[in-house]
């Protein structure tokens, strides 16, 4: 009987089939630079954030002016202020340090003799033991279910984890190289789902965030996507502290796309594409965005 | 015996949940909800991510996994019956509401403090003279126009009614 119904399925599965090549659209190819210096041919803001340490604090208090800060003045070190990623932080420590009795969560991160100094900085990277790219997030579930521990994707706990360890690379430029292997592969194919159309609406990332930066979506201004992935985990001061791939599901969920999984493939060349975007721009955590 | 056996692998063929749809296997779904479409809920000092449905079930759409071979739906030209029978008053509230068209998210229209500036400034949009069937079909499906416009093709992804693209059309050439 199962035999015959899979010969059956087997005969129908041509009136399913939509052809070889589906038929997508994507916006016109743009060219981008992997160092963060590149929105200078995109929005050209970047000479308003290039220095974190030195924004200028009447443009960050002007709401006509700050889009052209990229929020830069919500990380440290010009932002003071005490908030709920200080706290993620915190806890972070304290898982890490649960993880790590044995010394072997550290190692299992890739820390060398620095330890997690500069780590955060050379995330996402090829995994051999994955077999494939990760983020420090995937990374960080993986290892530390080795010691027995539950820290999924995208969960606070991992999220703190990971917070905890960027900030041991805080000041220090993301440093990932796209220029050849894996990751040139990863990064071009982050750069073609960048550029392609998806959902109910039709719309890609660069539908707003390359062709349209600076204009408003109602009180929304569209920024650049050079230099955003150094903040990440990032505490939303209107809900939680949100992972990379938690900020591509509300993208995701805000232009009408049925989202993927934390982790998943599309997701982490996206993520890779964004960071080469970053190379150059330093880690700057606990950052909070509204 | 062969018509059970039909039936029965009719049966099988229909229960498959999210491949029968072509939703890749890392989209973030509940096959067995109304809504399958799932958002994650990060729970404070929880090492475990929790997912509640969506307010939109949104899996008939290609997504942006590489597993996923669906095919985006192709421009369509419509050609526009008359009369055109669209009521302002609707067609207003289509402009403005979140879960309908929500044309004040790109472009400014009157009555709006905070509209946005990516698209055509709507104000005076009678103005301009374009005829009914070129709004339709801008509003149905602006690619047939433009291949590259980020305008939403409203009617061929089934994101407004026909009636409503109608009642928009009648909003716009109604504004002074």
């Amino acid at each position: 009987m199962r035999k015959t119904c899979l010969i059956a399925l087997l005969a129908l599965a041509p009136l399913f089939a939509h052809g070889a090549e589906p038929y997508r659209e994507y916006d016109l190819a743009e060219t981008y630079e992997p160092h963060v210096s590149g929105d200078m041919r995109l929005s050209g803001s970047y000479r308003h954030w290039a220095n974190p340490g030195n924004l200028d604090w009447r443009m960050a208090g002007n709401p006509d002016e700050n889009w052209k800060l990229n929020w830069k003045f919500m990380d440290p070190p010009f932002n003071s202020a005490v908030h709920g990623g200080h706290f993620a932080m915190d806890r972070g420590e304290l898982l890490f340090k649960e993880l790590n009795l044995k010394g072997r969560f550290a190692k299992c991160l890739g820390a060398g003799k620095g330890g997690l100094k500069g780590l955060r900085a050379r995330y996402p990277m090829y995994r051999a033991d994955l077999k494939r790219i990760a983020g420090l997030e995937e990374v960080i579930e993986s290892c530390a279910a080795r010691e027995g521990r539950v820290l999924q994707n995208g969960s606070y706990d991992n999220s703190a984890v990971s917070l905890f360890v960027a900030g041991r690379s805080n000041g220090m430029p993301i440093r990932i190289d796209v220029g050849k292997g894996v990751m040139r592969d990863a990064f071009e194919r982050g750069r073609t789902l960048f550029h392609t159309r998806a959902g109910k609406l039709n719309l890609a990332c660069s539908s707003c965030h390359t062709h349209q930066i600076g204009l408003q979506l109602r009180g929304t201004v569209i920024t650049t996507p050079y230099g955003d992935a150094a903040h990440y985990p990032v505490y939303r001061t209107k809900y939680f502290l949100q992972s990379l791939h938690l900020r591509f599901i509300e993208c995701n969920l805000d232009t009408r796309v049925q989202p993927l999984m934390p982790g998943s493939r599309a997701y982490t060349d996206l993520e890779v594409f964004l960071t080469g975007l970053t190379n150059g721009y330093p880690v700057s955590v606990p950052s909070e965005r509204d | 015996m062969r018509i059970a056996t039909s039936l029965a692998c009719l049966t099988m063929a229909l229960a498959l949940p999210a491949r029968a749809a072509g939703l890749p296997p890392d989209a973030a779904v509940n096959p067995a909800a109304p809504n399958k479409t799932l958002e994650p809920n990060v729970v404070a000092n929880s090492g475990r991510l929790e997912w509640v449905p969506f307010k939109r079930d949104l899996t008939d759409w290609p997504t942006l996994s590489h597993e996923d071979k669906r095919s985006t739906a192709k421009p369509r030209k419509v050609k526009l019956s008359q009369p055109l029978n669209g009521d302002p008053a609707r067609g207003r509230e289509i402009a403005q509401r979140s879960d309908k068209g929500y044309c004040i998210v790109c472009h400014q229209m009157p009555g709006e403090d905070w509209p946005g500036t990516v698209g055509l400034n709507l104000s005076n949009f009678k103005q301009r003279k374009y005829a009914d069937e070129a709004v339709f079909q801008l509003l149905f499906d602006a690619r047939v126009i433009n291949a590259q416009t980020v305008m939403p093709p409203y009617g061929t992804n089934n994101i407004l009614t026909e009636q409503e693209i109608r009642d928009l059309v009648a909003y716009l050439q109604s504004i002074e």
